[in-house]
């Protein structure tokens, strides 16, 4: 069998570092963590390290690979954040990392990635605290076997980081059973009686990811709120560190796809930089756009790359940014008919200017009709 | 590690080198043993040279800082040098002049660094500290510096400092040519005071220059310039002015400032005692307990364990990156971490005006007793007198009169600009006594009072020169970008800097603009706005010439080149005024039609036909918007050449078929105001307009015309008087009579001197070789009768008199039926409003005496219906004495005459309220059944339980047993079950009482809505298991909720009117909520924020935030026909309340749907 997986866990891919930095920094660590604080952000933000004295096995010096390009002060803020009482909720727009830093913190701080609960509408509270294994319930009652632990449980009891991801997506009810978790730092389970009770060991905590932009989300209530600190990580600052972004994604997402030809480069500035323009409400030059109400997500950005990529590869058409403008519209126009109006304001007023000098965005704006309502 | 280049300046003797920054708690702190141990016999600071006099008053033991030192030039300020209890040169200075030791400012005065030394030689200093990971420059020097000051040695400090500022010049970063010419005079400086003698030589300079003074140029990394430094002529003013904290502060915009004065303040006293790093860590605590006491005292949530989580985040960070205690970095990430709760801008807004209020502090400088006078009065004295401008010597004279024409330039323009930056900075000296743009010269009355000294000297506190108070006073008013108002306040703001001739403060106007125009801007703002703009880009404003529109008047203003792109800003401006003409949609104000019309004719007369967005807003208006912006927009189409004057033409005259019924006539009556606002000068002007409208006038019988009569009155009577005047002129001509006929009606001798006038006028022009038709070679039967038609055989009322009627014109001419018709409406309308409203134009016949009589005779003229109509729409003009007229058991229900009967309240005396409370019932309660009918139907059946399949986790033991026993097995003893359809019990919160907060503007223009918000809150909360809330609001919050029940009170007490603070209603909604996710939120307005809008989206993000379902309605009536500020409506809809426009059956229909 082979052991080839698409995307191993940080934990795995990263084990010698891991191992490597807990060597490094020998400081008191928090109860239950298998590294310091220093140690963690150096794991996640990357650093030219050296142990303080000889290891067997270990090398003297090392470069740890940084992870996550974002402002290391949010990392600090972050794990010191972990080690304290309250949970770690991060919050962004789609495609900003939220869910890549929760699980390279969550394998630095206790070695595992893999206690994660994915938040949707139907998440029950079942998948937060326990479930049963109703044959044996109804078989045998309630005991310690006919209970299956959640991640969450799972990790109280190990003393490990349990993820919840978009927590927002999952309902108000459901959400507040993560309060008590929180707060008592136990889980009660009545059915079995008190000593059916679960106490979180030392080193116990969650992070959670939300989009608190997305659409469609349930609201936190305050009393969740109050029990986690609030991260916001922010969009990809730059241009070119986006751009960099979606041409690696979507070329893994074109390869996996079976397509090798590489993604079409004039294509992908424009692409980003209108996502970028019509994210921000302000164009590149300085140039007011306005914002239609979706979001519009790197992740998104990829998406579209991809599918023009595979369009190329598989149609083999000669030239990629015709295909933009409507690809575009597909992602703009979701639930707001005057999104269409706000894409044709971005067409008349930055496309066209860029049109005069640039021939890429001169294609651009000939394609404009395609935009226009009846137009298909 | 220490670099050999840091060890060779941090051993330099002579000098003894201090590096600091210009504000350093850390250096300040540890200044005076550094001096100690040097024992200097002079010190020399980077201060100019020209502030020698000031030195015994700055290091004065009496001072209290914040001060500043000034430098100006006749002009412009030259200099501006801040000093805060923490400066390092300030302690410095006291520490010498305490001591007897000669201290001099050695750095280049800078009047005489010249232009060419400018401009930068290196990368930008945001791009270096971002090469090391800092945010920039002063977080590197926190780091690097500050850092450690709590326990290091002050010598330790130092050598940080000087390392800092090596480091900096190393990466050839910040440096300006003039630096270099700046440390050249410095150098020579030092060598001078060898020459006189000194021998122990410390200079505290900042720790860029330290290493340009070093003996010895290897150890410099940048080249040393030896050049002959730059002369100059006249010595500038020098003053020592006392200074306070917010000025002091960075993000106030002055000059020199730096952040958080209190922080850095308390830092530095906290370095001066014994134990720093715990002082210091008990500055952090006090600060977050005070941030956490200012988000409480605006109401938002921020517990102990909120800031016990921010001190132990500060500290873990301060542990984490090697810090002795949390600094100010620290702080605010905790503070932000612990407190921010990821709610973006909204709760982040908060907790930023917090931290400022908490961080920058009150300080107040004072100057220590008998220091010298100096700052703006010698300054202005000066000025005055170089201009011509009265002085102190005229003191008690007459005022002086000017007429000054600015924009001719030289002295003229000195002067006014002089004029208007006192003004700006609040003195009382020059008073311009008519304001009107149009005009080239300003009148001006100019006096020298006992209260132009006493104001001169309350303004010195904000600066030296002129233009620097223009500037500080105009920053002390600058507009709350978060305050309601904000986009008129700055264009005031704007204009008002650009006048003073203040460059810097024009810049941040438009960038704020740029930010506020499209955000929060009114129509008529986005058009003021542009106009703005467009009096800039031409050069019209006397403090700003534009490029090349005059030449530079020294010592007054230069050239001014916008650093935005105008044209870009303008455009983006106009976007946006296409966007908020979105939302006028519904809107019956004339203010905004104009609004509309001014931004389709500045498309028109700048060429542009609009992009397919005008075009299409435009149509979209025509076809369904209120009715006077149904003309607006037809008009507007016209205006643009969407449509063509024909097809306009005959759509105007079809309105007057359409007119079936009351509710038709009065969009009949609106749809003519509208048009009378926009295209009143063409239609008066064109023929092919007229023709139709005048053609189907003709067409209608008498009664036909007298029934439409009252409205088209009242549509063209948006016209002034003169106006209408003309236009009956121009539509004689149409109708085969003329308008020079009409004017005999004149008397003989106005027409003799305008017959002179025109004879006199006609000489001139033929003087100029300009030919003048002769009198009557085009004679006015031109057009013919036929073209117009005739009336229908049988009327008595002429097609001429029609119009004379319509138009309130000529009165005396008409006789009997029409007469009758003109004499009751014209005790409606009176003579108009405008030009020539008091002219021999309007009625001067003596009006009805009573309203009764005045009742009698228009049932006389027209037909009852019709009669009530009229008396109704003259209520609600504001005419009180037409509603009495009016009989309670006979009158049509109608919500217009509600809206009027409510909406006049206020002005009643209760005597007259009596009778008409019977007219309010009989309507409130026709009404009300006739909705509840309606509604009903959409919210049966909300309080019976639905069952559910989802798995919640709650299982149904009993239903899934009885379910599955078929499945059941026999096990040895016991009898096991295998499960196969499992059963969940749902969740009991569905049964459970909602509550329904309406909250409702009452300010004008919300009648309607209102109305039917109170009609809906009777329904709503006869409902089982909803109680409603009512709170009514205008710029009070007033709540109604015990009277929901019984609508008829509820109306009567609701006062419509005044303004608008949604925020303050938000808030008190925000307070009423118990249980978040079951509370329905409808906030009926429509969104014109007269308070502040970030408060506003603030509450609206904190109640979204809290689960609070939460609904806008821009409008709530039968025609769910909206008129809303789209600017703020689109920022609440971000913020998490969705904004829409229902019928009352739409909303029921909603809230079902929630609680369901």
């Amino acid at each position: 069998m082979s052991t080839e997986v698409q995307n191993p866990p940080p934990e795995r891919r990263f084990a010698d570092e891991l191992a490597w930095l807990a060597a490094w920094d020998g400081g008191a660590r928090p109860p239950g963590w298998r590294l310091t604080p220093r140690a963690v952000v150096a794991f996640v933000c990357g650093a030219s390290l050296r142990l303080p004295g000889p290891v067997d096995g270990l090398p003297d010096e090392r470069t740890i690979s940084g992870k996550f390009v974002g402002d290391r002060a949010l990392v600090e803020r972050a794990v010191i954040t972990l080690a304290g009482e309250r949970g770690l909720l991060l919050v962004g727009e789609p495609g900003t990392a939220k869910s890549m830093l929760s699980e390279l913190i969550a394998a630095a701080v206790c070695g595992t990635s893999a206690l994660v609960v994915q938040g949707t509408a139907g998440t029950s509270e079942e998948q937060l605290r326990y479930g049963w294994n109703y044959a044996s319930l109804l078989a045998r009652g309630p005991t310690a076997e006919a209970l299956v632990p959640s991640p969450v449980l799972e990790a109280m009891q190990r003393g490990a980081i349990a993820r919840v991801e978009e927590v927002t997506r999952c309902l108000p009810e459901v959400q507040d059973a993560l309060v008590s978790i929180l707060s008592d730092r136990r889980m009660a389970v009545p059915e079995l009686g008190e000593a059916g009770a679960v106490e979180a060991r030392p080193g116990f905590n969650v992070i959670a990811t939300a989009n608190l932009r997305d659409r469609g989300v349930s609201e936190m209530s305050a009393a969740l709120k109050r029990r986690f600190n609030f991260e916001n990580v922010p969009a990809i600052p730059t241009l070119e560190a986006e751009l960099e972004l979606v041409r690696t994604r979507a070329t893994v997402a074109l390869q996996r796809a079976g397509a090798t030809a590489p993604v079409d480069e004039q294509l992908l500035r424009a692409l980003v930089t209108a996502f970028r323009d019509l994210r921000g409400g302000r164009a590149v030059e300085g140039w007011a756009v306005e914002k239609p109400s979706t979001v519009m997500s790197t992740a998104e950005a990829v998406g579209v790359a991809t599918a023009i990529g595979l369009h190329g590869a598989f149609f083999g058409d000669a030239s990629a940014v015709p295909l933009l403008p409507s690809h575009l519209l597909g992602v703009v126009l979701k639930d707001d008919p005057k999104d269409r109006g706000r894409l044709l304001a971005y067409w008349d007023g930055a496309v066209k200017r860029r049109a005069e000098v640039d021939p890429t965005w001169k294609l651009l704006y000939e394609r404009r009709a395609e935009l226009e309502e009846g137009s298909g | 590690m220490i670099s050999e280049a840091t060890r060779a300046l941090a051993a330099c003797a002579d000098p003894v080198l201090v590096g600091v920054r210009h504000h350093s708690p850390a250096l300040a702190a540890a200044l005076p043993s550094l001096l100690e141990a040097a024992a200097p016999d002079r010190l020399l600071v980077e201060l100019p040279s020209v502030f020698q006099a000031w030195i015994p008053w700055l290091g004065h033991p009496e001072l209290v800082a914040p001060v500043a030192l000034a430098a100006a030039g006749p002009g412009d300020a030259l200099g501006f040098y801040p000093f805060a209890a923490f400066s390092p040169e300030l302690v410095a200075v006291r520490w010498a002049v305490a001591r007897g030791i000669p201290v001099e400012p050695f750095d280049l005065p800078p009047h005489r660094r010249t232009e060419d030394e400018e401009g930068p030689a290196g990368p930008a200093p945001g791009l270096m500290a971002a090469a090391r990971g800092e945010a920039d420059e002063e977080d590197w020097w926190d780091r690097q510096v500050e850092a450690l000051a709590p326990g290091a040695p002050a010598e330790a400090l130092r050598v940080a400092g000087l390392a800092y500022g090596l480091a900096v010049r190393a990466s050839g970063g910040r440096h300006l040519a003039s630096d270099l010419a700046r440390e050249q005079f410095m150098r020579e400086r030092l060598a001078a005071a060898r020459a006189e003698g000194a021998r122990r030589l410390v200079a505290v300079v900042g720790a860029f220059h330290a290493a340009g003074l070093h003996p010895d140029p290897a150890w410099d990394p940048l080249p040393r310039r030896s050049r002959p430094l730059p002369t100059a002529g006249g010595e500038p003013v020098t003053s020592l002015v006392p200074y306070r904290a917010e000025l002091l502060d960075s993000r106030s915009g002055y000059p020199a400032g730096i952040r958080d004065p209190r922080w850095q303040e308390a830092v530095h006293e906290a370095l001066q005692g014994p134990t720093p790093a715990a002082a210091l860590d008990g500055l952090a605590a006090r600060m977050i307990v005070e941030v956490g006491r200012e988000v409480r005292r605006v109401r938002h949530q921020a517990g102990t364990p909120d800031m016990t989580e921010a001190l132990r985040l500060a500290r873990g960070l301060a542990a984490l990156r090697d810090l002795p205690a949390p600094g100010r970095r620290e702080v605010l990430e905790g503070v932000e971490t612990a407190l921010g709760r990821g709610e973006g801008l909204g709760r982040q807004r908060v907790l930023g005006r917090a931290l400022e209020k908490v961080m920058i502090g009150v300080a107040r400088g004072r100057l220590a007793p008998g220091t010298p006078r100096s700052g703006l009065a010698p300054a202005v004295e000066q000025l005055v007198k170089a201009l011509g401008l009265p002085g102190p010597d005229q003191l008690g004279d007459p005022p002086k009169r000017l007429q000054l024409d600015p924009l001719r330039g030289g002295l003229d323009r000195r002067r006014h600009v002089l004029l208007r930056r006192l003004e700006a900075a609040g003195v009382v000296y020059g008073e311009l006594e008519a304001e009107d743009e149009g005009r080239l010269s300003r009148p001006w009355k100019v006096e020298w009072s006992a209260a132009t000294e006493a104001t001169l000297m309350g303004a010195a506190l904000l600066g030296p020169t002129p233009a620097v108070a223009a500037s500080g006073a105009l920053r002390a008013k600058r507009p709350d970008t978060e305050a309601g108002g904000a986009t008129g306040a700055w264009i005031g703001w704007l204009m008002a800097a650009a006048e003073a001739g203040l460059p810097a403060e024009v810049e941040e106007a438009l960038r704020a603009l740029q930010v506020v125009v499209p955000e929060q801007g009114s129509l008529a703002e986005v058009v003021a706005a542009i106009g703005a703009v467009d009096r800039l880009r031409h050069g019209h404003v006397a403090g700003l010439p534009a490029e090349g529109d005059a030449a530079d008047v020294p010592g007054a203003v230069r050239a001014w080149r916008s650093p935005l792109d105008l044209d870009l800003l303008r455009d983006a401006w106009v976007a946006a005024a296409v966007r908020a003409a979105e939302g006028l949609e519904g809107s019956e104000d004339a203010e905004e039609v104009q609004a509309l019309i001014g931004l389709v004719r500045w498309h028109v007369s700048e060429g542009r036909l609009g992009d397919g967005r005008l075009g299409a807003l435009l149509q979209r208006f025509s076809d369904d918007g209120a009715a006077p912006m149904q003309a607006a927009g037809a008009a507007g189409a016209w205006l643009l050449g969407r449509v063509d004057t024909a097809s306009l033409a005959t759509r105007v005259a079809g309105w007057v078929d359409t007119a079936a019924d009351a509710e038709a006539h009065a969009r009949l009556a609106g749809r003519f105001t509208g048009l009378a606002l926009a295209v009143s000068t063409e239609l008066e002007a064109d023929a092919d307009l007229q023709r139709p409208l005048l053609r189907r006038v003709v067409a209608l019988t008498d009664d036909d015309f007298l029934r439409v009569l009252p409205a088209l009155r009242e549509g063209f009577d948006a016209l002034s008087p003169a106006a209408r005047g003309r236009m009956l002129s121009a539509f004689s001509l149409q109708l085969g009579g003329s308008g020079r006929v009409d004017a005999l009606a004149w008397p003989p001798e106005q027409l003799a001197r305008w017959a002179l006038r025109d004879r006199r006028a006609a000489a001139q022009l033929g003087a100029l070789g300009l030919e003048v038709a002769p009198w009557g070679a085009q004679g006015p039967a031109a057009v013919a009768v036929s073209e117009v038609g005739s009336t229908p055989a049988g009327s008595v009322l002429s097609a001429l008199d029609r119009w004379r009627l319509i138009l309130g014109q000529e009165r005396k001419r008409l006789q009997g039926r029409a007469g009758a018709c003109a004499a009751a409406l014209e005790h409606g309308y009176g003579g108009g409003q405008g030009e020539g409203a008091r002219g021999q134009l309007g009625g001067d016949d003596p009006a009805f005496p009573s309203a009764r009589e005045w009742g009698e005779a228009l049932g006389a003229a027209f037909d009852a219906p019709l009669r009530e109509e009229v008396l109704g729409r003259a209520a609600s003009r504001g005419d009180v004495g037409a509603l009495l007229a009016l009989d309670p058991d006979s009158v049509t229900p109608s919500m217009g005459l509600l809206e009027t009967v409510l909406s006049l309240r206020g002005s009643l005396s209760e005597g007259q309220l009596g009778p008409l409370r019977r007219l309010v019932a009989r309507c409130v309660e026709a009404l009300s059944r006739a909705l509840a009918q309606r509604v009903r139907p959409a919210l049966s059946g909300l309080s019976t339980p639905r069952p559910t399949s989802r798995r919640t986790g709650r299982l149904d033991l009993s239903r899934t047993i009885r379910k599955n026993l078929h499945r059941a097995v026999q096990d040895g003893e016991a009898v096991r079950l295998v499960p196969e359809q499992l059963v969940f019990r749902t969740r009991a919160v569905r049964a459970m009482d909602w509550r329904v907060v309406l909250v409702v503007d009452t300010s004008g223009s919300m009648e309607a809505s209102a109305i039917h918000a109170a009609l809906m809150a009777a329904i709503l909360s006869s409902l089982p298991a909803v109680s409603v809330d009512f709170l009514a609001f205008n710029t009070e919050v007033v709540d109604m909720t015990d009277r929901v029940e019984d609508p008829l009170a509820l109306l009567l007490e609701v006062s419509i009117g005044g303004g608008t603070d949604i925020a303050r209603a938000m808030r008190a909604a925000r307070e009423r909520v118990r249980v978040p996710q079951r509370t329905i939120l409808v906030l009926v307005s429509d969104f014109e924020e007269g308070g502040s809008v970030p408060r506003l989206l603030d509450e609206v993000r904190a109640l979204a935030a809290s689960g609070v379902k939460l609904l806008g309605l821009a409008a709530l009536d039968d025609d769910a026909k909206p008129r809303f500020s789209t600017a703020i409506a689109e920022q609440l809809v971000a913020a998490g309340m969705p904004v829409a426009a229902m019928t009352p059956v739409e909303l029921a229909g909603w809230v079902a749907g929630k609680i369901r």
